[in-house]
C-alpha cells in the first residue's frame, strides 16, 4: 500500500489560546485506509481534517501528499484531490442537478466529463435517494438527504482521499446508517481513503476502520 | 440673465427660524434633540463659514500644491468616513481603499476638469476642488456600502464559500456572486440618481448654479458630466477596491480568513 497522506510533527494552536491544539502530532494515511477519529468536543477534530485541505493554515510541521507539501500544489487542485464534506452541508438555492454539477463549472474541472442525467439518477439511488428528482430545489430536502447530495457530488469529482467531518451528527438513527453504509462501500468496494472524523460509537459493520483517539494535542491508536 | 440677489446677514439669520420650529417640535413630542439640533447648527455655520473663508484664501493663491494638498486631505478624511462605516477589523483593507481612492479620484478629477470642461491649468482650485469633492463624496457612500456588503456577505455565506473551495473552486470562484452583489450594492445608488434626475430632484450643484444666476442650459450640462463621471468613478472605484480586499479576505492556501463571529 503506497502512502498517501503524511502528517508530521505538526503543531497548530488558536490566537489567545492557553493550550496548543496540536503539538508533535503525527498520523500516516495509506491508499484504501479507513481512519476514524474520535474524541471529545473541542480537541480539533474538524480543525485537523480543515489543517489538511489547507481550510486553514498551520504553523509548524509538514504534511505531505503523495511525498509533496501539500504547499506545493495549487490549492484547487489539492482540494479536488483531498475533498472535505463539511458537518453542516451547504447548497445552492438551485435544483439538486445544478448542485451536484456546479463543481464542473470551476476551471480545475474543466477537463472532468459531466456525468449525464441517467448516471446521476442511479447514483441518487445508491445513495438511498431514489424519491429524490433531480429538478427538486435542493435547499427543500432534509438535511440528511442534503448530506448525501454533498457527498456524492464530493464524490463526482473522484477525489483520493475524502475528509468526512462528522457526516452523521445532525442525522436520524435511520439517515445516519444510511450514510455510513454508502462510506464503508466506498471504502470497500472502490479502495477509497477516507478519514472520518465521528462522536458515533457504531462500529462500522464490513471494515475495521483504523481508529484514533485524539486527546492531549496528539493522535492515539487504539 | 438676472443677477445673483446676495444674502445678507439678517437674511441668514432669518434661516434660523426653521431651526426654531424644529426645536420647538423637538420640544413639545420629547424626541430629545435639542442638543443635536443645536450644535448641528453651530457646526454648520462655523464649518460653512470657515470652508469659504478657505475656498477664497485657495482660489486667490492659485497654487498647485496647496490645492493636491487640499485634494489629499479630502481623500485621507473620506477613506476614515469609511472606515467608521464599515466595522471590519480580521482583513486589513484601510491603505488599499485609500490608495483606490486617492488614484481614482484625482484620475476623474483630472479627467473632468482638464479634458472635459478644458480649465487651464487643468488644477485651477475652483474647478477641480468641487468636482474632486463630488467624486470623493459620492463614491466614498458607494465604497462604504459597497465593502460592507462584501464582509458581511462573506461571512454569511463562509459555508458555501468553503464548500466551493473544497470542490475545486478558486477564491475567484468560490466568492463571484459576493464580489458581484457588493459591487452592485454600491453603484445601485448612482445609477438610480441618473433615472430620477430632472424628473424627482434638482441635483444641488445645479441648484447652486441656477440660484447663482448661471444659465439653466449650461447648468445642465455640468450636471450631465458630474453625473456621468459619478457612475464611471463609482463603478472603476468600486470595482478596484473590490478586488484588491477581496483577495485580503483569502489566505496563502486560498483559504477563507473571515471568521463568523468575530468582525
Amino acid at each position: 500500500m503506497s502512502v498517501l497522506l503524511e502528517i508530521e510533527s505538526l503543531d497548530f494552536s488558536y490566537e489567545n489560546a492557553s493550550s496548543p491544539v496540536f503539538s508533535e502530532l503525527n498520523l500516516v494515511v495509506n491508499q484504501g485506509d479507513f481512519v476514524v477519529i474520535k474524541g471529545a468536543s473541542g480537541t480539533g477534530k474538524s480543525t485537523l481534517l480543515r489543517l489538511v485541505c489547507r481550510l486553514q493554515a498551520y504553523e509548524k510541521g509538514r504534511i505531505l501528499f503523495k511525498d509533496r507539501s501539500i504547499e506545493a500544489y495549487h490549492p484547487a487542485e489539492l482540494r479536488r484531490s483531498i475533498t472535505y464534506v463539511a458537518q453542516i452541508p451547504s447548497m445552492v438555492d438551485a435544483s439538486v442537478k445544478e448542485n451536484l454539477l456546479f463543481p464542473f463549472s470551476f476551471a480545475v474541472n474543466n477537463c472532468m466529463k459531466k456525468p449525464s442525467d441517467r448516471m446521476l439518477s442511479e447514483m441518487l439511488e445508491q445513495f438511498y435517494l431514489q424519491d429524490v428528482s433531480l429538478l427538486q430545489q435542493a435547499r427543500n430536502l432534509s438535511v440528511g438527504q442534503q448530506q448525501r447530495i454533498a457527498l456524492m457530488r464530493a464524490l463526482l469529482l473522484d477525489p483520493e482521499i475524502l475528509l468526512l467531518d462528522e457526516p452523521t451528527s445532525a442525522l436520524d438513527a435511520a439517515s445516519a446508517a444510511m450514510v455510513f453504509s454508502i462510506v464503508e462501500r466506498l471504502n470497500a468496494r472502490q479502495g477509497k481513503a477516507i478519514i472520518m472524523v465521528t462522536h458515533s460509537n457504531r462500529i462500522l459493520g464490513n471494515i475495521s476502520p483504523v481508529v484514533y483517539l485524539l486527546e492531549n494535542s496528539k493522535l492515539r491508536r487504539i | 440673465m438676472s443677477q445673483t440677489v446676495e444674502i445678507s446677514l439678517w437674511q441668514l439669520a432669518l434661516g434660523l427660524l426653521f431651526i426654531l420650529i424644529a426645536q420647538v417640535a423637538s420640544f413639545v413630542y420629547h424626541l430629545g434633540l435639542n442638543r443635536d439640533i443645536t450644535v448641528g447648527t453651530v457646526r454648520t455655520f462655523a464649518q460653512l463659514f470657515l470652508m469659504g473663508y478657505a475656498l477664497t484664501f485657495i482660489f486667490q493663491l492659485e497654487n498647485i500644491w496647496l490645492t493636491l494638498g487640499i485634494f489629499a486631505v479630502m481623500a485621507v478624511s473620506a477613506s476614515f468616513i469609511v472606515q467608521g462605516r464599515v466595522k471590519e477589523k480580521q482583513v486589513p483593507y484601510m491603505l488599499p481603499t485609500f490608495l483606490t481612492m486617492f488614484v481614482s479620484y484625482f484620475v476623474t478629477a483630472l479627467f473632468v476638469s482638464g479634458l472635459v470642461i478644458g480649465v487651464v491649468p487643468w488644477w485651477e482650485p475652483r474647478y477641480f476642488l468641487p468636482i474632486g469633492g463630488m467624486v470623493i463624496g459620492n463614491s466614498m457612500s458607494a465604497l462604504a456600502i459597497a465593502l460592507e456588503r462584501l464582509f458581511r456577505e462573506m461571512r454569511q455565506q463562509k459555508g458555501l464559500i468553503e464548500a466551493r473551495l473544497c470542490l475545486g473552486a478558486n477564491y475567484k470562484e468560490a466568492s463571484s456572486e459576493m464580489f458581484r452583489n457588493a459591487v452592485t450594492a454600491g453603484m445601485i445608488p448612482s445609477i438610480n440618481a441618473m433615472m430620477g434626475v430632472g424628473l424627482v430632484f434638482i441635483p444641488g450643484m445645479m441648484a447652486g448654479q441656477i440660484l447663482a444666476g448661471a444659465d439653466p442650459l449650461q447648468a445642465i450640462r455640468y450636471q450631465i458630466i458630474i453625473m456621468l463621471m459619478l457612475v464611471g468613478s463609482t463603478a472603476t472605484t468600486s470595482i478596484i477596491t473590490m478586488l484588491i480586499i477581496r483577495k485580503r479576505c483569502f489566505g496563502r492556501g486560498e483559504e477563507l480568513l473571515l471568521s463568523v463571529s468575530d468582525k
